[in-house]
């Protein structure tokens, strides 16, 4: 249960999409959810597919790695394909069916959008290093810093979240064994009492992570961290001509939808 | 010469605390030297340890970190560059998903240029022997190979001092002896300070200095083979000496060596 955790995997490569600007992806992420927004006709759909499809190919990530993703958020995707089937209103596929055609185009374009959504944010965290995630997040969330944001703290409380995610996991795994020793049972029971099992775990994993975070802090300080003030970094981001033609490709893809929109394909 | 770090009757107690957990230390600790802190739990080794670099401050007396006073709050940079600190659970220091990107952590908090960031995180990582893992995760190195890892994060930042609070108390024995063998060689090889605290007594054997600690004093001080030939005394602390030395101790013969060699030479000799 707990391996399916994809949250902040990264398989590192050296493709055109690796090497890109964490910056250029983060905002090409962004360009890419507002052009898959736009999309209404089928023409825009099949658009946002054949990108996806064509950045995959060029990431060499498999598809197999990207539906492992989709696996948790598979209930709402089918309960979202059933509920567009069922209430729509409009002219029935065949008299006497409860599925209208608009019901049927309205559950494919839905599905679409979410597998399309999280196909795309994954493709992101796959190719890229956390550290340059959050790297690349920092610095595009900057200018933000004038109004008071506390820029540096947030992604420093991200990075870190992401890099104590795997030693949270083993613990949680350490923890379950423990109690499973002393005759826990985790599997079966209704889900109120599956949920009273689980306390348990949470306690002594509430207690460590605290103790952890203590030692963590100390253990930073004393390699002279003071927080974001004079701060340099070890791997330098540079826009480079790659990064130029990237933001290019993803202007045109939204200025294509648009387009798509406007004519109503 | 100058001892690098000075402990002046520093007495230490937590604001809440009635106990007295440092009862008046005086220590000094010399340039280059390997001085290891022998003491069972309790026995107030690891907060003479976080004194060395400002993380507590004594409640009355005074620790320099050369000449630098750690209550002053204006050299506390300073004072934490001169001073690495490397703590006992690797998992808990190690701050970043790539092993490069966490060594380079220190330096990057210095402010140090980005080019001379990468020279030191290479030249630490070879020092301790990890260079070839500087592109894996963390959290699938062995427990030796992470507090390799934490031990060159903190020579990133070129500090004077090594200091390292039981760093191999979470370690198998393989882990153990790696971890051993890295600070020796750094303290042989590169002239660093090395204070390893510990409460294992076959990883004192090999420094220069052994500091007994017991209920917030020092109880011994000398070289290894000083302190582990009161063997009355250390057996009063709960604490261990090496074999060689409680044999001829038993035999009643002089305690004045430690390796199996020299200790059956003398039994022989005695024997004659």
């Amino acid at each position: 249960m707990l391996k399916d955790i994809t949250l902040g995997q990264f398989f590192p490569g050296d493709t055109p999409v690796h090497r890109l600007d964490p910056r250029s992806k983060i905002l090409l992420l962004i360009v890419f959810i507002v052009a898959l927004f736009m999309a209404s006709g089928w023409a825009g759909y099949g658009l946002m597919v054949l990108v996806t499809a064509l950045c995959m190919a060029i990431s060499r990530i498999s598809p197999r790695n990207i539906f492992k993703g989709l696996k948790p958020m598979l209930l709402i995707i089918v309960f979202t394909a059933a509920l567009n089937l069922f209430y729509t209103q409009g002219t029935p596929l065949f008299p006497g069916w409860p599925i209208t055609r608009e019901g049927l185009e309205r559950s494919v374009a839905m599905v679409l959008r979410i597998v399309l959504l999280i196909a795309g944010t994954f493709l992101l965290t796959y190719t890229t290093s956390p550290m340059a995630l959050t790297d690349g997040m920092e610095r595009l969330l900057n200018p933000l810093k004038k109004i008071g944001l506390p820029v540096h703290e947030i992604t420093m409380m991200m990075s870190m979240a992401l890099r104590f995610i795997p030693t949270l996991i083993e613990e949680t795994d350490k923890i379950m064994s423990a109690q499973k020793a002393r005759g826990a049972d985790f599997e079966n029971g209704n889900l109120l009492q599956r949920a009273k099992a689980l306390l348990p775990i949470l306690v002594p994993l509430f207690v460590s992570s605290f103790r952890r975070a203590d030692e963590l802090a100390v253990a930073m300080e004393s390699r002279c961290y003071h927080g974001g003030s004079g701060r340099t970094r070890m791997k330098q981001l540079h826009f480079q001509a790659l990064d130029l033609w990237a933001l290019a490709l993803g202007a045109l893809l939204l200025a294509a939808m648009i387009l798509l929109r406007h004519f109503g394909l | 010469m100058e001892p690098i770090i000075r402990f002046e009757n520093v007495h230490f107690s937590y604001p809440e605390g009635e106990r007295e957990i440092l009862c008046g230390v005086n220590l000094e600790i010399a340039e280059g030297s390997f001085v290891a802190v022998l003491g069972h739990n309790g026995s107030g080794k690891s907060t003479l340890f976080k004194h060395m670099n400002a993380i507590l401050l004594p409640s009355s007396g005074k620790v320099w970190v050369r000449d630098m006073d750690t209550a002053d709050e204006d050299r506390l940079l300073d004072i934490r560059r001169t001073v690495g600190m490397v703590f006992q659970n690797p998992d808990n220091q190690i701050v970043a998903n790539v092993v490069e990107d966490d060594v380079a952590f220190a330096p990057e908090n210095l402010g140090v240029p980005s080019e001379e960031i990468r020279d030191r995180v290479d030249a630490a990582l070879k020092q301790v022997g990890m260079y070839e893992f500087r592109m894996h995760a963390p959290h699938l190195l062995s427990g030796g190979q992470k507090q390799r890892v934490a031990i060159a994060g903190v020579l990133a930042m070129q500090p004077k001092v090594l200091a390292l609070d039981e760093p191999t108390a979470m370690l198998d024995p393989q882990g153990r002896k790696e971890v051993i063998d890295t600070v020796t060689r750094l303290c042989r090889e590169k002239g660093m300070t090395v204070v390893l605290i510990t409460h294992h007594m076959e990883e004192c054997v090999g420094a220069d200095r052994l500091v007994v600690m017991s209920n917030g004093s020092i109880v011994a001080d000398g070289t290894p083979l000083e302190v582990f030939s009161q063997v009355e005394l250390m057996e009063r602390e709960g604490l261990d000496v090496p074999e060689t030395t409680r044999v001829l101790h038993e035999l009643g013969l002089p305690k004045t060596a430690m390796d199996p060699e020299s200790c059956a030479a003398i039994i022989a000799s005695a024997k004659s």
